[in-house]
């Protein structure tokens, strides 16, 4: 390309610094021609045009185009950005802990709670594209939609420092205000009612991104709306985006209390078939262990949601961990959950963190944190954030592990773990196919403190989580034996002509329970061919 | 030794007295040499000095003391009292009297004259005392004999009117006799040195009182002790012989026929003169094959004393001759270079100092023969006279050094012929190692004007990083035709054949790295800032030029050369860290080219996958490039140094038939300028480690956002077909999540274990490191360590191509995968069509479907099922496969003798999944099980590593 020509296009981009010309409907184009002209123009104004924002690099690579400046159009090809995940937080308790996981997040990438980011955080290795997009004026936007059917949750978000953080147009509190009252059929309901209103901002907010990896499903599926409203969206979330993954972060009910939702075993019946028919991978947090954890193993008299969340939101910002701090592995989502599910019903995967720590913990100073000695921690049950009861048969075990490693660590010295843990058969595996303890090292954000030199969480594919669906099942039969309160859910229109969708969610969570127990097996394989048959009959 | 052999030996054929039959004496000499030298081979060679001894001194032969003492001592008194040169008896009385305890004072008397019959009497006096004091008779005897050949030998060349010349040669003679004579007390009668040592230092003294030349009488009081063992005597036989040879003459006692023994002697002694510098003479020739002289066989004038001395004589003219056809370029004997013209200087310088000698000899004799002439056109007046007669013997003595020196000379510049450079000086330095210090400051002469040059071609290289070099003699030389992307690797080396042996290899290295360096930096990276420590360097050489020889390298000049080497490394490091981010690229290497940066790759890989599934001819690397860009951007890279990025750029390698785009990618990173200089031998192998790794990436990228991710998304709906599928889906999640179990924990293995723990301990050696070489060299070694470790080293061909397999088996998959689902799509939409058209026709009223509809829906339903049986044979095939060829690699890595290998074989099976199916991967690592393990793989790269287990 010749010299004046260059030139040129450099004029010409002053100009439309200064006119701030905005030309937004023309992304295809744009990528068409930005690939062309970058090409050709010199390494100075391809770095010009890295130093600006995305949306203001489009605005000008579209304007070179509109100006016929370089018409060869060779190929188009489109642009893949990272891959962003959307965090859909539902209801109240999946409201909180979205708070308290972008509050993390924010801390960890060193974003103000207004979304600016922090003058010690300009040189980072992080990558923010994956939870966080950028306005105009550069501040971080996380890509969160924050639904609920009672204002009580969000507006207290509002009130919050965080209030500017969150784009306002995705917070969406519906209308009518009264809530779901506990009811999954209510919830679920009201979800079909708004859901167009729902999805224009999932809509508006998958097409800002541009290759959405999937989403992130905040919910616990005792409630109303998380779980019924949470219900319907899974459903609707996997026709509309059927190649876009589903996890979700599910809470489930504590069982060591008497809940005041007296309807909850039918809520956790009806949400966990959605959750195993429509989510890819579910990360079950379990309030039972949580609780469990804070009162024997921080010492918490109560504990307060606040302090149940924080756990959460270490759990799940922790899984996200490589994610948003590339190394060589499990830098997306498919990589990081693809390892660990095997068959597309066994995806409730359990999670496990050490060392657990809070602010009043005098053990802190105590402890030397090793690779083993975090590894060997993370296979004991008490640490396990799912109560899983007491496995009396013995059968049960490990379909997949994967260790999430942070802080300073020796690659060699996993390895050592590694072997310790095979020699001493900490684990058990699976019969029926290869498996070990997968591990992903991962950078900790330099803007958290941590006490510890070495951290882990697990993310685990047990089978005895099934015990979990169990429990769910026997509280259903042992209500729906009774008959009781079902009145509220025949108003609702789902139950309105007969109640075999909870017949039929009873099959479908007592088929995966089978299908767990069948995983103890060796013969795993022969079973599922039984299974088909048996269908086929 | 060698002297003491001679000496017996002379002593043994003395005593034979045989003198005619030179045949038999060789004989006996020859068994002697042979009874004391032993059984040993050397015997030849004690018989060679042997007989070289006794040509050189004829006389050697025939000394058994011809009188025995009381005649002797009549002789000796008669000549006192016949003599008319008193001063004579005088001396020999001084002479005496200083063997006695009183003897000290009696010195001074040396010049008074006293009457014959004082003479006598003191001599008799003497006499008495030495017969106190010497017990002996045979010694007195040899003593007195010895004594009166002197004074009969003096008298003889004595012409009676230069008394002074006379006095100052006797007492040469004197303190020879003296000295010798001490020696010999002492030794006989164990008396301590106390008593004599004054008077050995006054006796020095008081000949240079006498004597302008003041160090000779000591040098021939000593080559006079050396002979002067009793018995066997040369000198004494010498005289003895004189004596014989001259008395007659004596008696003659003709003023005229005395001039004529001294024109007689003048001549010869001019002649041997001559033959110092090489010129042949009337008495000796030069030998056309040997180039030694020999005595002319016409002359028959000369006596047998004369003859041996002259031989003798001879020897240092042949050296000198020697000595100097290896100065004269001409011969081509001569070393080469400017390093061998230094040592031929120096060897000239010698020449030099052994003609002043040779001068002072003729001035000698010019002035004697003056003298001469002059007194006998003065007439026959006795003219007190300070100049000393010129002799062979004195000659002889002054040339004991020369000689010495000559010799050595000669044998060093033999060594040194046809050679240069470093290899002269270690030829030369190989000599200082000797224990006679004369030698050793000798070679240290030549060897530091040998080393002018070197120093100068030294601190040019330190200091310029210049080579100065005409004749190639440097220890280090610059390869020209290498351009200036190899110049740190290959441009310049150490020329080991030039390396001088006082410098050690290190201390070149350090040399060669230092120079290098300055170069580096001038020339690469266009930094041109003088080196420091110039000036030291220069003054330390000026200074401590012969530091360099020491053994150990602690001088100061060592060190300096150490500070210059360690300055300009720290430098280099400088300025290769600092301006030119070697860190920063090496850092960038491992994220882009081993996919450290994996979001990168990621996405990378989803941008290309389209492009990349093309055939290899159809891509172009401009496409790629701008993808790559793009990748760039939409990633952490973006945050990168954009000077670095530059760096990064795609490159196609040339495609075979049948390739698509996934063979053929590879990233480069392109490196300029000083990167280039130090990076380009490595970038090779970055391109060969990228590849193993980017396939596996490639097989990851496979499974997790193809395979794993279309079962995911086409469970939902083909959960209706259920019942007909279940048993293939089963199967193939199965089977996708061993593969994505095994790329895990390979990628894992590789990337962490491997690439990362090699990485650290990079990192750690680059901060240690004080030359830019320490850095190269652990990079070095961290490339081969991903080498050894993503198994691309000679002895992991076998796991390379297990790996291949379980890769095949990932794409095969693949491929049925797609074919698979495209089945059941197509029937799906089928059965929706079909049970649409049900609907349809049931509203419209027409009940259901025609009989031939239902019929051909049956059909169709059939044919699938049977695809989908076959479809689950070839599953159940690839499923086969892969077992096998998983089975293969961990069998592989069980046998392989890399105990990490071994390890990681392990983790692959951490559940024991395979060990259980498989009885070979039970047996632990036995001998025997490896055997099996290669009869089984039947390849014999790993029987090499078999028997290096077992080594």
């Amino acid at each position: 390309m010749a010299y004046y020509q260059r030139t040129y296009v450099l004029c010409y981009f002053c100009q439309i610094v200064n006119n701030k010309f905005a030309a937004k409907s023309e992304n295809n184009k744009v990528c068409k021609c930005y690939q062309n002209i970058k090409k050709l123009l010199s390494i100075k104004f391809k770095n010009f045009i890295r130093s600006q924002s995305e949306l203001r690099r489009k605005k000008f690579v579209c304007l070179i185009y509109k100006c016929k400046f370089y018409v060869k159009v060779e190929s188009l090809i489109i642009e893949a950005m990272p891959s962003e995940i959307i965090t859909l937080q539902l209801g109240q308790c999946g409201n909180q802990i979205g708070f308290e996981f972008w509050k993390r997040l924010c801390l960890e990438h060193g974003i103000s709670p207004s979304g600016v980011l922090e003058d010690f955080a300009t040189d980072g290795v992080d990558r923010k594209d994956v939870f966080f997009y950028q306005a105009d004026d550069d501040h971080y936007i996380p890509r969160a939609v924050l639904l609920d059917l009672e204002p009580r949750v969000i507006h207290s978000i509002m009130s919050s420092p965080y209030a500017k953080l969150y784009n306002p147009e995705n917070v969406y509190l519906s209308k009518h205000g009264g809530g779901a009252g506990n009811n999954w059929a209510s919830g679920y309901s009201q979800g079909e009612k708004l859901q167009e209103e729902v999805f224009d901002i999932i809509d508006r907010e998958a097409d800002g991104s541009d290759s959405l990896e999937g989403f992130v499903l905040c919910h616990s599926i005792a409630g109303g709306t998380g779980s019924g409203m949470g219900s319907y969206i899974m459903e609707r979330l996997s026709d509309r985006f059927p190649k876009k993954l589903i996890q979700t972060y599910s809470v489930f009910p504590n069982q060591d209390e008497i809940s005041d939702v007296v309807v909850q075993p039918y809520n956790s019946l009806l949400t966990l078939r959605r959750l195993t028919s429509c989510a890819d991978c579910v990360v079950v947090l379990d309030n039972t262990a949580l609780n469990r954890i804070a009162t024997d193993r921080l010492h918490i008299q109560n504990p307060s949601f606040t302090q149940i969340n924080t756990l959460v939101s270490t759990i799940m910002s922790v899984s996200t961990t490589t994610l948003r701090y590339p190394s060589y592995m499990n830098n997306n989502l498919i990589g990081l959950t693809a390892p660990l599910i095997p068959t597309p019903q066994l995806h409730f995967l359990m999670t496990g963190y050490t060392p657990l720590t809070t602010d009043n913990d005098q053990t802190v100073n105590v402890r030397k944190t090793t690779v083993l000695d975090v590894m060997r921690r993370l296979l004991q049950p008490k640490n396990m954030m799912v109560s899983t009861g007491p496995d009396k048969t013995n059968h049960h075990c490990y379909i997949s592990i994967l260790n999430i490693i942070q802080g300073e660590v020796d690659p060699t010295q996993v390895h050592k773990s590694l072997q310790r843990i095979r020699e001493r058969k900490l684990a058990q595996f699976i019969p029926w196919g290869p498996a070990s303890i997968q591990v992903a090292l991962s950078r900790s954000s330099p803007y958290v403190q941590s006490s510890h030199r070495v951290s882990g969480l697990m993310l685990a594919n047990h089978t005895s989580i099934c015990s979990l669906f169990e429990r769910a099942l026997g509280q259903y039969d042992k209500l729906k034996k009774r008959g009781a309160f079902l009145d509220q859910f025949r108003r609702e229109d789902i139950f309105k002509d007969d109640l075999s969708e909870l017949d039929d969610s009873r099959d479908v969570v007592d088929c995966l329970v089978q299908e767990y127990e069948a995983a103890t097996q060796s013969n795993y394989l022969q079973w599922s061919a039984k299974k088909g048959q048996e269908e086929a009959h | 030794m060698s002297r003491n052999v001679l000496d017996s030996g002379g002593c043994g054929d003395a005593s034979e007295g045989g003198r005619g039959d030179y045949k038999d004496i060789y004989e006996l000499l020859a068994e002697l040499c042979k009874h004391l030298a032993g059984p040993s081979e050397n015997h030849r060679e004690i018989l060679r000095h042997v007989t070289q001894y006794i040509s050189n001194c004829p006389t050697a032969l025939g000394s058994t003391l011809p009188f025995d003492e009381t005649s002797i001592l009549t002789k000796i008194t008669h000549h006192l009292d016949s003599s008319a040169a008193k001063s004579v008896t005088s001396n020999l009385c001084s002479a005496g009297s200083q063997f006695g305890a009183t003897g000290s004072d009696c010195a001074h008397s040396a010049g008074e004259t006293s009457s014959a019959i004082n003479n006598s009497a003191l001599f008799l006096k003497f006499h008495e005392q030495l017969k106190a004091a010497l017990p002996d008779e045979h010694q007195r005897t040899a003593l007195l004999t010895f004594l009166y050949f002197m004074s009969d030998s003096k008298y003889s060349t004595d012409n009676g009117h230069n008394v002074g010349n006379v006095k100052s040669h006797r007492s040469q003679l004197m303190a020879s006799t003296n000295s010798a004579f001490q020696s010999i007390r002492s030794h006989l009668l164990h008396k301590t040195s106390s008593q004599q040592q004054p008077q050995h230092s006054i006796l020095p003294v008081n000949n240079r009182a006498r004597n302008e030349e003041s160090v000779k009488p000591m040098v021939s009081g000593r080559s006079a002790f050396s002979r002067m063992t009793p018995e066997n005597d040369p000198t004494g036989g010498n005289c003895g012989v004189i004596h014989g040879v001259n008395f007659p003459s004596l008696h003659a006692d003709g003023s005229k026929s005395l001039d004529l023994q001294n024109n007689v002697n003048d001549d010869i002694v001019q002649n041997i003169i001559y033959v110092f510098t090489g010129i042949q003479g009337k008495y000796l020739k030069k030998d056309v094959i040997s180039g030694r002289f020999k005595l002319d066989s016409k002359v028959k004038s000369l006596n047998v004393v004369q003859a041996g001395m002259l031989l003798r004589l001879s020897e240092l003219g042949y050296y000198h001759d020697l000595v100097q056809s290896y100065t004269d370029s001409k011969s081509g004997l001569c070393p080469l270079g400017l390093m061998g013209q230094g040592f031929v200087s120096a060897l000239k310088k010698e020449l030099t100092r052994y003609y002043g000698m040779v001068a002072t000899l003729q001035e000698q004799l010019n002035r004697q023969r003056d003298h001469e002439h002059n007194t006998i056109l003065r007439g026959n007046s006795i003219i007190p006279m300070r100049h000393e007669r010129l002799t062979l013997m004195k000659i002889l003595v002054w040339s004991v050094d020369a000689l010495k020196r000559l010799q050595w000379l000669a044998t060093i510049a033999e060594a040194c012929q046809e050679k240069k450079g470093g290899a002269l000086a270690s030829t030369v330095h190989s000599f200082l190692n000797n224990g006679n210090p004369t030698v050793k400051s000798l070679v240290r002469e030549l060897l530091l004007a040998i080393c002018g040059p070197l120093y100068q071609m030294l601190s040019h290289w330190l200091l310029e990083g210049e080579i100065c070099d005409p004749h190639g003699e440097f220890f280090i030389e610059c390869l020209a035709e290498v351009g200036p992307d190899r110049l740190w690797h290959d441009k310049y080396r150490v020329r080991i054949a030039m390396l001088p042996n006082f410098m050690s290899t290190e201390m070149a290295h350090k040399i060669l790295v230092t120079g290098k360096s300055i170069n580096f930096l001038c020339e690469i990276c266009e930094d041109k800032r003088p080196v420091k420590g110039r000036d030291e360097l220069r003054l330390c050489i000026e200074e401590n030029a012969d530091h360099i020889f020491s053994r150990v390298a602690d001088t100061k000049l060592h060190s300096t050369i150490d500070a210059i080497y360690l300055n300009t490394s720290k430098r280099v490091l400088d300025i290769v860290m600092g301006p030119h981010k070697l860190l920063e690229h090496l850092q960038a290497m491992r994220r882009y080219l081993l996919l450290g940066q994996g979001d990168f790759i990621g996405i990378l890989m989803e941008n290309l996958k389209c492009e990349l599934d093309k055939p290899a001819k159809e891509l172009y690397s401009y496409d790629l490039s701008s993808i790559m860009d793009a990748a760039i951007r939409s990633t952490n890279a973006q945050y990168d140094d954009p000077e670095i990025l530059n760096h990064l750029d795609v490159r196609l390698l040339t495609p075979c038939d049948g390739d698509i785009g996934w063979d053929i990618l590879s990233l480069q990173y392109t490196v300029r300028g000083p990167l280039a200089t130090m990076l380009e031998p490595c970038m090779g192998i970055y391109q060969i480690l990228f590849k193993p790794l980017w396939r596996m990436k490639h097989m990851e990228f496979v499974l997790s956002s193809k395979i794993w991710k279309d079962q995911k998304c086409n469970a939902k709906p083909l959960r209706a077909m259920g019942s007909e599928l279940n048993q293939v889906l089963y199967r193939l999640h199965l089977l996708t999540s061993e593969m994505i179990h095994f790329i895990h924990q390979m990628q894992y293995y590789i990337l962490f274990e491997v690439i990362e723990c090699s990485w650290a301990e990079l990192q750690d050696r680059v901060q240690s490191a004080k030359a830019l070489d320490d850095i190269l060299d652990a990079h070095d070694e961290f490339l081969n360590a991903i080498k050894c470790g993503a198994f691309l080293d000679s002895n992991s061909g076998q796991l390379c191509q297990n790996m291949e397999n379980v890769y095949d088996g990932i794409i095969r998959l693949e491929l049925w995968q797609n074919k698979f689902y495209e089945i059941c799509f197509k029937e799906l939409s089928a059965r929706k069509e079909y049970e649409n058209h049900i609907c349809i026709s049931e509203e419209a009223g027409e009940f259901g479907v025609t009989a031939e509809r239902q019929l051909e829906r049956d059909q169709e339903r059939k044919i699938f099922e049977q695809i989908i049986g076959s479809y689950h044979k070839s599953l159940d095939n690839i499923c086969a496969d892969y077992e096998k060829a998983v089975r293969c690699f961990l069998l592989a890595l069980n046998s392989h003798n890399d105990h990490n290998l071994q390890l990681f074989g392990i983790r692959l099976d951490f559940n024991e999944y395979y060990k259980k199916r498989d009885q070979r991967l039970c047996v632990p690592l036995t001998f025997e099980h490896m055997r099996m393990s290669i009869m089984f793989n039947g390849n014999k790269s790993l029987a090499g590593s078999r028997y290096s287990v077992v080594n």
